[in-house]
């Protein structure tokens, strides 16, 4: 208990420094919200009228002023609204977040039923030619940049086939068949590095523990080879692959900033970026506290799948 | 040794699949399209709906649809009457609106003058964020001898006044809206919106021309990404696309299904100056970048060779004002060039630095070009390429030495380039910094208190060749701007020129069967 409370401790203060450091890093480059907002399509806009917004917007007070009042905000569970808008920042993301954990769990989801069966198969027959042809595949998925394969999507299954719409979104209350059909791309175009990754993993850790005594020894009571590769190799070989699987999603919140553009996925990124580039700071403080927790509450959630899956962890 | 379970896995792996993949095998790919309603693909999400705000284009276009002003263009680019259904100059010089009768706002009230003086006064007040304030701020009076009559006394003549209401931020609005719920008299009103996404508007059944709109509803759907927007286009998603991409243009002009409506001389590239420091604050050495670069290479090399070279002052061929031999008056000449930079006292060149932005492509794209041509004359420019919003910032204070820029007119009246060449207005990344360019500056302030036709053409004229010599800024390219649309799809017009971005009021009229 002591131990986990010490962790939320130390990450609590982590991202008090990551909301600092943002919150330094916005205001000291150079961009002023108020006039690009009032400067869309290259117009000129008035000087007093900027001036006029800054001051509406509250952008005309010390930096130190303004710094507070958010972590004063922040106390309040408020976050504050958009300079664009004026729209609840907490409401956004409470909209958007969800659509971005939705693709990283299908595309999760999809990884692991890709993976684990084929990197079992291929350990299994190791050097075989399903063997040969996954190892390649994965070297291949690996190596090819997310947005490319989304791009290939799009030009293949949406232009050329006729079988996909190109992007978009539609709500799950509004169309599930529709909701899941455009989940599709994008939750593969993220899945596609990840599966190599597993793959990989998969393959590496049941070769691994298909080498060891207590499988030899279950073997020779004769157990029933299912059961020897389900309760003793996959058992044993999954946890390793669950560290990697734990490291990657952080990753996977990342890829998502580019999938979700190319495939018009309205999630979590895209506000980032347009708050990034109109210097909407409260906007842009928002969202990156709440994927710094995000990522926070992966490894504490990892942490205690370990335990379920290794009985020493919870002893231990 | 596992055989058994080999099988089984073998035989799971399948099925696994099969079982993900069910729920898609059975569902239309997308949505089919439905008549009456036509489905948009935005360039970008409306940062907001402010009816006197200017947000972007985007925006505009939506904008558009929910409310109406007193006057708007017509297919052909002219003023029409909206709101207003004529409008004429009194004997004491002011400006006399008169209202349409029975033209009414979404929640059913008629469209009054007080409306209209609530509008204007709101505009012009001092705190307003409105896009046309510092114009609405030369009205001195606003008055309203009756419910449908509407008096603008200006502080001096302004020849221009009524295009200032064709602008799509000048929207007439019902006088006891709420700030955050304006309600406009325009003829869809706005049912639904999801924020980041969509927007649904739907037809508005008391709209004041009888048999309009034609289309019972519109879905915005945004899609910020140019390529995934044309490929929207061409597998179906959408109906119509704003913006089509310049490099996907020919595919689908060439495509049996669909239309492109192009119009050259949407906007423009263009070079500014900081007039501020030397050397750029010496005229010589302007007309010497304007005589270096040679456009035909911008046209290919940012716009695919969908735009046109622009040798002079912006103002686009085929209005009254355009003049062919001024307009050519920056051709390319580098021993011109080279000569006037010799005559300035930098016979050997010298070194500068080129403002940019990397966002957007044609921006660095047609920087990069500059910079080569700039270089065979000798001037070597460092390019500077930051993100767009640093780029404005860097702009407006005038921490560059020459910078790249792309906009539109207000319109395609010649009073529409003040905003981009009168720099004696307040900076703005926009224009030019510091320069001084008074008989340019001057030519313009007399074209906008001239009343009469063939006198405005001469005193544009006038500020053309002004302008030539004092060089606020150097035109570049013009660009070409496209819709992208279903063959079914008609009635939509692309307006000419500098109006394109103003051409969604044709909405109205398109139908989708």
């Amino acid at each position: 208990m002591i131990w986990i409370a010490r962790r939320v401790g130390v990450s609590l203060a982590l991202i008090w420094v990551v909301a600092s450091i943002v919150f330094l890093a916005l205001h000291v480059v150079p961009g002023d919200p108020a006039e690009l907002l009032l400067s869309a399509g290259g117009s000129a806009p008035d000087p007093a009228t900027v001036a006029d917004l800054r001051e509406k917007l509250g952008l005309d007070r010390p930096l130190l002023t303004q710094y507070a009042s958010f972590f004063q905000g922040l106390a309040h569970a408020d976050l504050g609204t958009s300079l664009v808008d004026d729209y609840p920042v907490t409401d956004e993301i409470a909209r958007r977040l969800p659509r971005t954990l939705e693709l990283i769990a299908a595309a999760t989801l999809l990884s692991l039923l890709m993976a684990i069966p084929t990197g079992t198969y291929a350990a299994l027959h190791r050097g075989g030619l399903f063997d040969r042809l996954m190892s390649g595949s994965a070297a291949l998925l690996l190596a090819v940049p997310v947005f490319v394969v989304g791009t290939l999507l799009v030009l293949v299954l949406a232009q050329t086939l006729h079988i996909m719409p190109a992007g978009g979104y539609v709500p799950w209350a509004q169309s599930p068949a529709q909701h899941l059909v455009l989940l599709v791309m994008p939750a593969l175009a993220i899945a596609q590095g990840l599966t190599a990754v597993l793959f990989r993993m998969t393959r590496a850790s049941v070769l691994d523990v298909l080498s060891k005594d207590f499988v030899r020894t279950a073997r020779a009571k004769g157990i029933a080879p299912a059961r020897i590769l389900a309760r003793h190799v996959l058992r044993n070989a999954l946890t390793p692959v669950l560290t990697v699987l734990g490291l990657h999603m952080g990753a996977l919140l990342g890829g998502t900033v580019l999938v979700e553009y190319v495939f018009n996925w309205p999630g979590l990124s895209t506000p980032l970026l347009n708050a990034v580039d109109a210097r909407d700071y409260p906007m842009v403080m928002g969202i990156v506290l709440t994927i710094s927790t995000l990522f926070l509450l992966i490894n504490l959630a990892m942490d205690l799948l370990y335990a379920v899956l290794d009985p020493r962890i919870r002893t231990g | 040794m596992m055989t058994p379970t080999r099988r089984r896995l073998l035989a799971g792996i399948p099925a696994i699949a099969g079982t993900a993949a069910l729920p898609f095998l059975r569902v239309p790919a997308r949505a089919a399209a439905t008549p009456g309603t036509l489905r948009y693909g935005l360039s970008a999400f409306p940062p907001n709906l402010s009816p006197w705000e200017n947000v972007g284009a985007a925006a505009g276009t939506v904008k558009m649809l929910l409310h109406r002003s007193l006057v708007g263009y017509d297919k052909t680019g002219t003023l029409q009457g909206e709101l207003a259904q004529s409008w004429s100059l009194d004997a004491a010089g002011a400006w006399v609106f008169k209202l349409r009768p029975g033209a009414m706002f979404h929640n059913g009230e008629p469209v009054t003058a007080d409306d209209v003086k609530w509008t204007i006064e709101q505009i012009a007040d001092a705190k307003s964020t409105a896009y046309m304030r510092a114009q609405f701020q030369e009205i001195v009076s606003i008055e309203t001898p009756d419910a449908m009559t509407v008096r603008l006394v200006t502080k001096s003549p302004q020849a221009t006044l009524p295009t200032w209401f064709a602008n799509y931020n000048t929207f007439i609005i019902w006088r006891k809206s709420e700030p955050r719920d304006p309600i406009g008299a325009g003829p869809f009103t706005l049912t639904a919106q999801e924020r980041g996404t969509s927007v649904d508007v739907t037809a508005f059944d008391k709209y004041y021309k009888p048999g309009l709109p034609k289309l019972r509803a519109i879905k915005f759907i945004a899609y910020p990404d140019e390529s995934l927007r044309a490929a929207a286009l061409r597998s179906g998603d959408v109906d119509m696309i704003e913006y089509v991409p310049w490099q996907t243009m020919g595919a689908i002009a060439a495509d049996p299904r669909l239309r492109l409506d192009a119009v050259n001389g949407a906007a423009f590239m263009d070079v500014l100056f900081n007039g501020g420091k030397p050397p750029f604050s010496d005229p010589r050495v302007r007309q010497a970048v304007a005589h270096a670069v040679k456009r035909d290479d911008i046209v290919q090399t940012a716009f695919y060779g969908r735009g046109t070279a622009l040798e002079g002052v912006p103002i686009a061929a085929g209005t009254p004002f355009y003049n062919d031999q001024l307009a050519h008056g920056w051709n390319y000449d580098p021993a011109k060039s080279k000569a006037l930079l010799a005559e300035a006292g930098y016979a050997q060149g010298f070194q500068t630095t080129l403002l940019a932005t990397a966002q957007y492509d044609m921006h660095k794209s047609t920087a990069e070009v500059v910079q080569q041509y700039l270089a065979a004359v000798g001037i070597q420019c460092e390019l500077k390429l930051p993100d767009w919003s640093t780029r404005v910032s860097m702009g407006t204070r005038g921490q560059y030495d020459i910078a790249i820029h792309g906009v539109a007119a207000d319109n395609n009246d010649p009073d529409g380039l003040t905003v981009v060449m009168d720099t004696s207005l307040s900076p703005t990344h926009s224009r030019s910094f510091a320069l001084k360019a008074p008989r340019t500056t001057a030519a313009f302030a007399k074209g906008r208190a001239e009343f009469d036709q063939a006198r405005r053409i001469a005193i544009y004229n006038e500020m053309q060749q002004a302008a030539l010599e004092e060089v606020p800024l150097v035109g570049l390219a013009w660009r070409s701007q496209g819709f992208g649309m279903d063959r079914r799809v008609t009635g939509f017009t692309n307006l000419p020129a500098a109006l394109s971005t103003s051409s969604g009021s044709t909405l109205e009229e398109t139908s989708f069967a």
